[in-house]
């Protein structure tokens, strides 16, 4: 008799051993309908159909509309619920007393909670089931669908339709499960197999008699069907305007005073146009992390992966300072620690019992005098914070240290971003590369404003490391080996451009020691430029200032007003991505609409360096451009409403009001003017390639990404043909259209 | 109706005092912020003209109130006030959730406001005028059970406006407002409770009973809101369940007879809770230690805690004069004791160097002397009014300091970690969890809910 049990358990055994791994693989296929969603403090675009991009784009469409509107109000308690849960579970260290024993996994710490959570309560059966939930989620996931009565057909459908119904929230932890660095959240691991399973238990709890709906196809929202007139309109202009400067490309150029190295970003394009119409510099487009895969820490700060999420980065770079006085540099380290301390002091009183009433009442003058100052002055008072600062911690000069970066890689790094933008002669003698970064004050989305490439961070520091890197003879003298010659006279430089501001401040003194004049020179253009990028700025916020003071002060005031709610349009109406030489864009207004990879195809016999582009900064500028298309076609659906009523939940995202769903995408007042006003236009993107057509169909002919966007219709290609001089479109079906 | 007349009616209606100025200075601070924030905050909003206007009118409105002697006038200024509030929040009206949570405060409002009608009617009648002035100046002589029920009805009204336990519900729910109505509110109306208790103080003071009741409601909302506040994860709601907590605090204060602290506390509150909610938007990149209350030695705790006494010292010092450790100042002794000691102990344990243990003896007294001041300040303006009356220590009071000492010191032994695995703890943990969530109906349970 025991040895038949003993059969019979094993039998039991094998047949879960199976099943589970088919359950997670379930919950993997379910996970379709929803994209990752990043934390807010990194801010990651992202295409919000990016796992339906295996379908057509409008197919996508109406499928991810079809579960968004399949559920119904009977799911409102098992949703609220869940909120709460995922909210108390995830919290990234808003709460002072934590959810007991998170460190167990978000499923093990549900069933062991559960049953002391009054809101649960129900009939006397499902009770005793939910004291004693199996150990395994993939286990409280079988016995849900028993309980419920779920098709084996059903279920996957069913699982999808659950984390279609709240997509922030299952998005947040897809991000966790697939996208998070491995060492990061032990704190508090989840997956999406512990998702589901207690969204399936509160179901079975909450919605005993949930069935599984008949989804019902939707017709393709009216907006979208509008997209593609738009598309033509704004790709025959364009590529008109481009057409017209073919004749003119090839021409030797005279040696400039400066060569200057931007992101590709849309906001860098209206500011190389101003700084070019100042004198004698060229311009290049480049991704903004420089090709360099770091992490970085800065001198002040906490260490930051500073590369595009798509890269892991390989090399830990930090600040240290070049200052050969000790005491100055103490005198920093001790100002900082100085200025922390009135933070923990605030900390140590608030987050507590008791101590908070008096709290309030030692700082309520000070917080009704800064507040008003906040409201009235927030320049003065920003520029107040600021001397008060640098008295208290006097700023040192710092360098990267390249020690963790092998001599051969750096090397490689730096032939690889010089011929990657077609820059291998006519050296100037002074070659910057500007990262960009925003400043914004009271802002939730401030990453978002900032560098993508960098992982939503500013990317001064990845300028100075590859600036570093090429100032060294060792790298130089290796480079000159592979047919590389940088004069000697050639001196690299890095810069950082604030987007919010359009300032542009020069990171480190390298470049000044050796050619003084044309840095001062430089300096005073940049200034220049930024006037002229700060007026026409002003005019799309709806200003008119009447000089270039104005139009400063009135930039600066956005940067530093805790009330603003767009202080700048970030990346908002970009619409086209360019691969080609700036001579090809140089002379036509492209309104910071445009991605400006620089490029070179005859330095690229085996279109290395093109795939390169097409499969990494063109993907990071698709998901740029889904994101803006999606949060403006429908802000409640894919963006993340308005910022009035929002509120930050666990430092990780926010929700509206009082508990919503994780609300990830746009915020309304980053893609409209007003209410209803958008500011963006909805376009797919337009990536446009110089090079010959035959070299660009081999590429993608041998590469399924790019098949899968351009035939999908998620990106829109065309090519110039510099052999014939003439532009294609690359039609879904993959034949060529020829345009002009 | 000549001029003259005009002025002489008005002069019969509204009355200045100095607690009706500290009152409309902390308004008009709130209400000038809140409107400049507004201009930009609310920019391309399609009901933003409706709004600023609603917002000054709720303004006028509040200074009618707390300039009011008349207690019709009060009365009036009140329940408009409070619609005025109900229509601010509810700002979509397209979004189930935000009117829900407007008509759940309106619901909560319209039964304070009821009461307060019925102890007016109740109070003029038994007094047989309807000035304000004129009641406080006879407050000895008005007796018998119309005046009892009127206060009791007074005490239920106030608890409703300032969220007092059990009627905390509606401030909880409440964060569908715009972020600038959310200032306001917490800055402004919710005090609206602590304002009636005070301009009635000096009946109340002649009744230990009430006085004992509001100190235990207060009690027990400080505590809820206090703990609640320590779990949540958003951070309005984290701000809404703190101002709950310190509204209880007000209202122990004026359950101790320390009417003028109390108006002290209601106003600091205000202008730090204000200025939190409108750098909500700052919480993403604030950074926060792990655990605040891991590391701390049983020795730096001793020595801070002498340290916490020269702190107290100090505010017993800077504050007033009529402080005596017999009475119920006590209570506000221990909590500045409290705060040195935290800080002192949060120096000793993280700063390094010699000079550290002189450096946290400075930010005690620091501490005590910046309460000190600040409570002074207000003291000061009221002082004519005599609000200042601490009641002699019982059983009633003493009890709640300890609970009060007892729970600081469980969160200083780092006892959320110490019993995370006893199910005491996790029955606790969900209690508190569930105590806090918003009414049901106010949550956007489905993104196609949401109506921006």
């Amino acid at each position: 008799m025991s040895a038949l049990l003993n059969i019979i358990d094993k039998n039991q055994e094998l047949s879960e051993d199976a099943m589970a791994p088919a359950i997670r693989e379930m919950v993997a296929q379910a996970a379709d309908v929803v994209a990752p969603v990043w934390p807010i403090k990194n801010f990651i675009a992202c295409n919000p159909l990016q796992g339906l991009e295996d379908l057509p784009f409008e197919q996508a469409v109406s499928r991810s509309a079809a579960y968004a509107g399949a559920s119904d109000t009977a799911s409102n308690r098992v949703n609220r619920e869940l909120i709460k849960w995922c909210s108390a579970f995830l919290d990234e260290g808003q709460a002072t007393i934590a959810m007991p024993n998170r460190y167990l996994g978000f499923y093990r710490v549900f069933s062991d909670l559960a049953r002391f959570d009054r809101n649960l309560r129900a009939n006397a059966d499902a009770q005793k089931w939910l004291t004693a939930l199996p150990k395994a989620p993939e286990d409280a996931i079988a016995d849900s669908f028993k309980r419920l009565n779920i098709a084996v057909s059903d279920q996957e459908d069913f699982v999808r339709l659950g984390l279609a119904t709240l997509p922030g929230w299952s998005g947040y932890v897809k991000w966790r499960t697939h996208w998070q660095d491995a060492t990061e959240g032990g704190a508090n691991p989840i997956t999406l197999v512990d998702y589901v399973a207690v969204r399936l238990v509160l179901t079975c709890m909450l919605m005993p008699g949930a069935k599984m709906p008949r989804l019902t196809s939707t017709a393709l929202p009216n907006d979208i069907t509008k997209i593609e007139a738009a598309e033509t309109t704004y790709r025959a202009a364009l590529l008109s305007d481009l057409m017209a400067e073919v004749g003119n490309l090839g021409q030797p150029a005279p040696r400039p005073n400066a060569q200057l190295v931007f992101c590709i970003d849309v906001r860098s394009e209206p500011f190389r146009r101003s700084l070019e119409s100042q004198g004698p510099y060229q311009t290049f487009g480049f991704a903004g992390f420089f090709g360099l895969p770091v992490r970085v820490k800065g001198y002040d700060d906490d260490p930051h992966d500073s590369c595009p999420v798509l890269l892991k980065p390989c090399h830990e770079v930090c600040e240290r300072p070049t200052e050969l006085d000790p005491a100055s540099v103490r005198r920093h380290d001790d100002g900082r620690a100085l200025l922390k301390l009135p933070k923990s002091f605030f900390q140590a009183l608030k987050y507590n019992f008791a101590t908070p009433f008096a709290l309030v009442e030692m700082l309520g003058p000070w917080c009704g005098l800064r507040m008003l100052a906040r409201t009235y002055a927030p320049l003065l008072l920003t520029r107040l914070n600021q001397a008060m600062r640098d008295k208290i911690m006097p700023a040192i000069a710092t360098e990267p240290d390249l020690s963790d970066i092998a001599l051969v890689s750096q090397v490689g790094y730096g032939e690889g971003a010089l011929r990657m933008i077609g820059l291998n002669d006519n050296f100037a003698p002074v070659v910057v590369f500007c990262g960009h970064g925003s400043s914004t004050s009271n802002n939730a989305y401030a990453a978002a404003l900032d560098c993508g490439a960098c992982g939503g961070n500013h990317g001064g520091i990845n300028a100075r490391i590859l600036a570093a890197i090429l100032n060294k003879a060792e790298v130089r003298a290796s480079l000159t080996e592979r047919g590389l010659h940088i004069p000697e006279d050639t001196v690299f430089a890095a810069a950082e451009h604030d987007t919010t501001t359009d300032h542009v401040t020069m990171l480190g003194e390298d470049a000044d020691n050796v050619h003084p004049d044309i840095l001062a020179e430089l300096k005073k253009d940049l200034g220049k430029a930024a006037d002229c990028n700060r007026l026409a700025r002003c005019a799309t916020f709806g200003l008119s200032p009447h000089s270039c003071e104005q139009a400063c002060e009135a930039t600066q005031t956005r940067s530093c007003d805790w009330s603003e709610v767009r202080p700048e349009w970030g990346l908002a109406r970009n619409a086209a991505f360019i691969v080609g030489p700036r001579e090809l864009t140089r002379n036509i207004n492209l309104g910071g609409r445009s991605f400006l990879h620089s490029y070179d195809w005859k330095g690229d016999e085996e279109e290395s360096f093109l795939q390169t582009i097409l499969t990494a900064p063109m993907v990071v500028a698709q998901w740029i451009n889904s994101q803006y298309l999606f949060s403006t076609l429908d802000n409640v659906v894919w963006g993340s409403g308005s910022k009035v009523t929002q509120n930050v939940t666990g430092k990780l995202g926010v929700m509206q009001g009082n508990a919503s769903d994780l609300m990830h995408g746009l915020p309304l007042q980053s893609v409209y003017a007003a209410d209803n006003a958008p500011y963006h236009e909805p376009l797919r993107l337009l990536t446009v390639v110089y090079a010959p057509r035959q070299r660009v169909q081999a590429l993608i002919e041998r590469n399924q990404v790019l098949q899968k966007l351009f035939f999908n219709g998620w990106v829109n290609l065309a090519v110039i043909d510099p052999n014939e001089n003439r532009a294609y479109h690359l039609q879904r079906d993959s034949t060529w259209k020829k345009i002009s | 109706m000549t001029f003259l007349e005009l002025r002489l009616d008005l002069a019969s209606v509204f009355r200045a005092d100095p607690l009706s100025w500290t009152m409309a200075a902390l308004i008009a601070v709130v209400i000038v912020t809140v409107s400049g924030y507004s201009r930009r905050y609310m920019a391309g909003d399609r009901n933003r003209s409706g709004y600023g206007r609603t917002l000054l009118l709720l303004g006028m409105s509040i200074l009618v109130m707390v300039f009011a002697d008349s207690l019709w006038v009060m009365l009036a200024s009140w329940g408009v006030s409070n619609l005025l509030l109900v229509r601010l929040m509810i700002h979509k009206q397209e979004w189930r959730a935000a009117r829900n949570a407007g008509l759940l405060a309106l619901k909560t409002f319209s039964g304070g406001f009821g009461m307060l009608a019925l102890a007016f009617c109740l109070l003029s009648r038994s007094a047989h005028t309807s000035s304000i002035a004129a009641i406080l100046a006879h407050s000895k002589e008005i007796s018998g059970h119309q005046t009892s029920l009127a206060l009791m009805l007074i005490i239920l009204a106030a608890m409703t406006q300032s969220a007092i336990w059990p009627f905390h519900r509606w401030l909880i729910s409440s964060l569908n407002s715009p972020t600038p109505v959310s200032a306001l509110m917490h800055a402004g109306l919710v005090n609206g409770g602590g304002f009636l208790l005070v301009r009635f103080a000096p009946l109340y003071l002649a009744r230990p009973d009430f006085l004992h009741l509001l100190f235990m409601a207060g009690l027990v909302t400080a505590i809820l809101g206090t703990t609640w506040k320590l779990l949540q994860t958003d951070i309005k709601r984290m701000l809404a369940c703190s101002t709950m907590g310190q509204m209880g605090f007000m209202v122990i204060q004026c359950g101790m007879g320390l009417f003028a602290p109390a108006v002290s506390h209601l106003c600091w509150h205000g202008l730090f809770k204000a200025y939190l909610f409108l750098s909500a938007g700052s919480v993403v990149q604030e950074k926060r230690r792990e655990n605040p209350f891991r590391g701390i030695t049983l020795a730096s705790f001793g020595v801070s805690c002498l340290f916490g006494v020269i702190g107290a010292y100090t505010f017993a010092q800077t504050s007033s004069s009529a402080f005596h450790a017999g009475d119920t100042s006590i209570v506000l002794l221990g909590l500045a004791f409290m705060a040195a000691t935290q800080l002192s102990c949060k120096i000793l344990d993280s700063v390094r160097g010699p000079g550290r243990a002189l450096f946290s003896l400075v930010v005690s007294i620091v501490t005590g002397a910046l309460y000190g001041i600040s409570l002074r300040l207000v003291e000061h303006v009221l002082a004519p009014l005599g609000l200042l009356r601490p009641q002699p220590l019982d059983v009633f009071y003493l009890s709640g300091l300890i609970v009060m000492t007892l729970i600081w010191l469980s969160m200083n032994m780092n006892i959320a970690v110490r019993l995370q695995n006893t199910a005491f703890w996790k029955r606790l943990y969900m209690a508190g969890l569930n105590g806090g969530q918003p009414h049901p109906s106010t949550i956007t349970e489905r993104r196609s809910a949401y109506h921006g």
